[in-house]
């Protein structure tokens, strides 16, 4: 099935990513939907709280309970699917695909990873899947047709040509790279969240994002002057 | 804390808060450790470009029609083979018996057929709900022939699917939707059980509703 493949060996598995949220050391922003990082301890067990009711009402079928996931977690989850993806068509989707692949396997979530981490690690493999369908169209479609594929256009941000190259230098690191980078640097994940999306360790997960970096590093030579951000 | 160049990259891939701190400081009197520290956190700063959290205002109608469409389905399911659950307001004890015949009534009937067919030998008559090897590849081509078929008519009604003019086609783009779902599940599902004929069965219903659909599309532009 879609969902497979979620299962994690116990020990990989996060008991609850919010209670265990590791410190993020370099430059992050706080995100809606997720606790701060500096969060008080009262604060990240009311989040665990509202995870696991939130967890509880989808499988209990109250399209409530998905309507709060997808206001808490919507825009994310799209943004994480267009950047995998690279069509805002697509992305949405396959956002819409991860809602009814949650809602058909809500009853065998566990709770052994936190019920949002869950979910965004359904995300990904619907968009792995959809990247290899595409994949598999587009050997089909190249009989007839011939079409160009490139990035479909965004919002614009504060400076386009920074993002563009960054996309560019973003496509020459390997798929695993590019998906922790992405999970890490654009979307704010902790590294035991993304250990938990990509069934993958933490370790795995530091090194792999360090590889990357380093990488773009080599490609992309930033505009001086934006180097504003502390050490987090 | 005294920091050395050498360092510095094992703190760009695990370092703690203190260390970040003491490669700022040496990074003070460092030039070479100043640009790498800049160039990295940049990488960092230049991300952000890819970050749009911008709304969506039709995704969720489209996800909450796709939820409560597929929960009906489910609870129609349920209704129909509801009887199998042998809910009929027994009580427990009625069904623990109701169960254990059917358990004995299912014993039973296998060990007789399996003591009739032991009778006729490795040639006799096999079940037909298992595909053999030579009709499961035959199978498997014509599955892979009727995808591609299938694949070039959603070529075709590509224009309609990507940017939907009537509610009509917005309404034939969600089926779509629910029904590469389900071919996507099936699909997977006859990979680990290959020589199962019902699930079989199943996808080749399936693509034949995709392409009733998609021949309805390309009707409908035409």
């Amino acid at each position: 099935m879609g969902t497979m493949g979620l299962a994690l060996p116990w020990e990989a598995r996060l008991s609850s990513v919010p209670r265990e949220r590791e410190m993020r050391v370099e430059p992050s922003e706080d995100l809606p939907g997720r606790p701060s990082q500096t969060v008080a301890p009262a604060a990240t067990t009311a989040a665990a709280a509202e995870d696991a009711e939130l967890a509880e009402r989808c499988r209990a079928g109250d399209l409530g309970g998905y309507e709060r996931l997808y206001e808490l977690h919507g825009r994310r989850m799209k943004n994480v699917a267009r950047n995998l993806l690279g069509s805002p068509i697509d992305a949405e989707d396959a956002v819409q695909e991860t809602f009814l692949k949650v809602q058909r396997s809500i009853t065998g979530f566990r709770g052994q990873s936190s019920f949002v981490t869950w979910t965004y690690r359904i995300l990904i493999n619907t968009c792995y899947d959809a990247r290899r369908s595409r994949v598999r169209k587009k050997e089909v479609a190249n009989d007839d047709t011939e079409e160009s594929p490139g990035l479909e256009p965004r919002a614009p941000g504060a400076h386009p040509s920074l993002r563009m190259a960054l996309e560019r230098a973003l496509a020459g690191l390997t798929k695993h790279q590019r998906d922790v980078f992405l999970l890490y640097e654009v979307e704010g994940f902790h590294h035991a969240e993304i250990a938990g999306m990509l069934e993958i360790t933490e370790t795995a997960s530091k090194n792999t994002l360090f590889q990357a970096k380093r990488n773009l590093r080599q490609v992309l030579e930033p505009p001086r002057g934006n180097s504003a951000a502390g050490p987090r | 804390m005294n920091i050395k160049c050498e360092e510095r990259d094992r703190i760009f891939e695990d370092g703690t808060p203190a260390e970040w701190a003491a490669l700022e400081a040496h990074s003070a009197n460092c030039a070479v450790c100043a640009e790498e520290l800049r160039a990295w956190k940049a990488v960092s700063v230049a991300a952000k470009e890819l970050r749009d959290y911008s709304d969506a205002p039709s995704l969720w109608p489209r996800i909450e029609r796709a939820l409560t469409a597929e929960a009906a389905v489910k609870k129609h399911r349920a209704e129909r083979w509801g009887w199998l659950t042998l809910g009929f307001g027994l009580s427990l004890g009625w069904q623990t018996a109701a169960v254990a015949a059917m358990v004995l009534i299912l014993t039973v009937s296998t060990g007789w057929v399996y003591l009739h067919r032991a009778g006729r030998g490795p040639g006799g008559d096999r079940d037909q709900s298992l595909l053999k090897s030579p009709a499961l590849a035959e199978v498997e081509r014509a599955q892979a022939a009727y995808e591609q078929a299938i694949d070039k008519l959603a070529a075709d009604a590509k224009t309609q699917l990507e940017n939907p003019a009537t509610p009509l086609q917005a309404s034939y783009r969600e089926k779509l939707l629910v029904l590469d779902s389900a071919i996507n599940d099936l699909r997977a599902q006859t990979g680990m059980n290959p020589s199962n004929a019902h699930l079989r069965q199943e996808l080749l219903a399936m693509y034949q509703e995709k392409q009733q659909t998609l021949q309805d599309i390309l009707e409908e532009k035409r």
